[in-house]
């Protein structure tokens, strides 16, 4: 097929260029889509080669009979609500400021993206050892402090468990915002800065009306990340609670991978990821019309 | 603190436009960080103490004897010989090569006219918005029938799948702002779209690809949710695999339990401290454009 004279055909060219990134691209990452979307209409244990229709129960059992789905999901919401407040706010705050020229700016700034580079299951194993409730960091230093009335079992208490996992994610990603936020302020017009600041306007009103405006894209694209990686939180959940206790930490990636790798019922783990997958193509894709739509306009 | 910081610091306060509230918001800033590199020390402090020390001295209290033994102790239970080499062979072939495909295709969606061009580009950049978490079941299904459960294939071909788009992304972004002279001219003399890729476009596209290779150098050794579902054999897990299980079975030992955790943070840290200005130019030359 290949030979030579084929091989001049810029067409022929391309397929071959394209060809190891989209087979592995399709094969692993797209047909396990179109999959899930399968499995969630079937019955099906993972291991049997029974794989029988099962129409909408599926979706039924889920909706209606699986007493967790409906607190997984509210805490999914509660959990993406507030990662897209907090970290991207104490990101822009960081920025904000990593953005002045102080000293040792840069190593700061390398301390608040420390966190990034780190495995979330790392994060997550720090986190639970230092929430020990006997020797952990949280209860020490609070004794030391004299605050012992604070005093909480972090992860064992259903009311603070899921807090105590964001206090965590929080920590962890607050220096992603903030390296976005950075990039996003070396796009501010300085001569425009320097200008309103001579009219004599105060360093709030050149951030409400210089600064800010010129962040509304980076603040876009952090919010949608944001509401993404928080959507798939996964790792943490694992590693941290295994959605415990009594539940109170369940998201749904985690449920649904509980229902399918763990209880082997493939059908309605799948059924609930397939209402991840929408809530997430509800996000992203007004998200890529969006970002095209900038770059025709950018060209 | 070295002098020659002391001495950017009496600059920077010496200097006329000193103002109160930079003065303020550095100092705010200095706490903050001392926060957020707490749980460091307390983890490596931990690592370094004898189990009664830890029990019996305050969190930030220096080690007094050093317990080194924590670290061999917890390399032999742990089984770290065995998940830190299988996290290398893995990411030593995986991040390379996965490169290496999203260039070749990022140069022909970018350089190379065809008429499903657009089509295939965003088919691709899709994929870099959808979490795979939500695929672990059919990806453990696909792996398990093509027999490559606890393989490394198995393995470094889902993540070669889930490494494309973002790359793809940044380097299609990178091939389409070469200007055309400097491709046509090549492809004029009679080179083909892999002498004109090979000789220019790999060249002068090092910088991205290095920034590309150390993200997912971090990415790859960090992965934990595919790595769970697609290796169940005790000797092919990775070292976050490790890690979980080590923290499910000796959690009691918190001496080597930290030890543990450095271990297994400690490769991504150094390459990040030795790459650091790399991880912002990957990070920002996709997200964020002017």
């Amino acid at each position: 097929m290949f030979n030579s004279a084929n091989l001049h055909s810029p067409r022929t060219q391309a397929l071959i260029l394209l060809a190891p990134a989209l087979g592995a691209y399709t094969i692993f990452a797209v047909w396990p889509m179109i999959e899930v979307v399968i499995l969630s209409f079937q019955r099906w244990n993972g291991l049997t080669a029974d794989r029988a229709w099962a129409g909408l129960d599926n979706y039924r059992y889920i909706f209606t009979d699986d007493p967790v789905y409906w607190v997984a999901f509210n805490n999914t919401l509660i959990w993406t609500v507030m990662s897209v407040i907090f970290p991207p706010m104490v990101g822009l705050l960081l920025a904000l400021g990593l953005n002045e020229k102080l000293f040792a700016r840069g190593t700061m700034r390398a301390i608040y993206y420390l966190p990034v580079i780190i495995a979330p299951i790392a994060v997550a194993t720090m986190w639970r050892w230092m929430y020990d409730p006997f020797f952990g960091l949280f209860n020490q230093v609070m004794t030391d402090f004299g605050l012992q009335s604070l005093i909480q079992d972090w992860l064992g208490d259903r009311d603070v468990a899921l807090y105590s996992m964001f206090v965590a994610f929080t920590w962890q990603n607050v220096g992603f915002s903030m390296v976005l936020f950075l990039a996003g302020l070396q796009s501010v017009d300085r001569s425009l800065v320097e200008a309103a600041r001579i009219d004599g306007a105060s360093r709030w009103q050149v951030f409400r009306h210089v600064t800010l405006p010129a962040l509304q894209v980076t603040m876009t694209i952090v919010i949608v990340l944001s509401t993404i990686s928080s959507l798939k939180a996964f790792d943490i959940v694992y590693g941290m609670t295994g959605g415990g206790p009594a539940q109170s930490t369940q998201m749904l990636a985690m449920w649904a991978f509980t229902q399918s790798m763990q209880i082997f019922d493939f059908g309605r783990g799948s059924a609930i990821s397939v209402t991840l997958l929408l809530i997430t193509l509800a996000v992203v894709v007004p998200y890529l019309r969006w970002s095209q739509k900038r770059e025709e306009a950018a060209r | 603190m070295t002098t020659v910081s002391m001495v950017q610091l009496e600059e920077e306060i010496v200097r006329p436009r000193r103002d109160p509230l930079l003065i303020a918001l550095w100092v705010a800033l200095f706490a903050v960080a001392l926060i957020w590199i707490a749980p460091f020390v307390f983890i490596s402090f931990t690592a370094l103490k004898t189990g009664n020390e830890i029990m019996t001295t305050n969190a930030f209290a220096p080690p007094r004897v050093v317990a080194w033994d924590n670290f061999s102790g917890a390399w032999v239970k742990g089984n770290f010989s065995t998940t830190f080499f299988n996290s290398v062979i893995i990411t030593v072939i995986k991040v390379p090569l996965g490169l290496m495909f999203s260039a070749m295709a990022a140069y022909a969606l970018a350089r190379i006219r065809l008429r499903w061009n657009k089509l295939l580009l965003v088919f691709v950049l899709f994929g870099a918005m959808i979490p795979f978490q939500v695929m672990l079941a059919p990806l453990f299904t696909l792996v398990n029938s093509l027999g490559l459960i606890d393989t490394y294939i198995g393995i470094i071909l889902p993540y070669l799948a889930f490494g494309v788009p973002y790359q793809v992304f940044i380097l299609h972004g990178f091939f389409k702002a070469v200007p055309k002279e400097l491709s046509e001219a090549a492809l004029i003399d009679g080179a083909s779209h892999f002498t004109t890729f090979r000789r220019i476009f790999l060249p002068i596209s090092l910088p991205v690809l290095a920034a590309l290779l150390i993200l997912d150098f971090v990415a790859t050794w960090n992965e934990f949710a595919m790595a769970l579902v697609l290796l169940q054999d005790k000797n092919m897990w990775t070292l976050p695999l490790g890690l979980m299980s080590f923290q499910g079975q000796f959690s009691n030992n918190y001496g080597q339990l930290n030890a543990a955790i450095v271990m297994t943070v400690l490769p991504a840290v150094i390459v990040y401290l030795i790459f650091q200005r790399y991880f912002v130019s990957g990070l920002t030359s996709g997200a964020v454009k002017g």
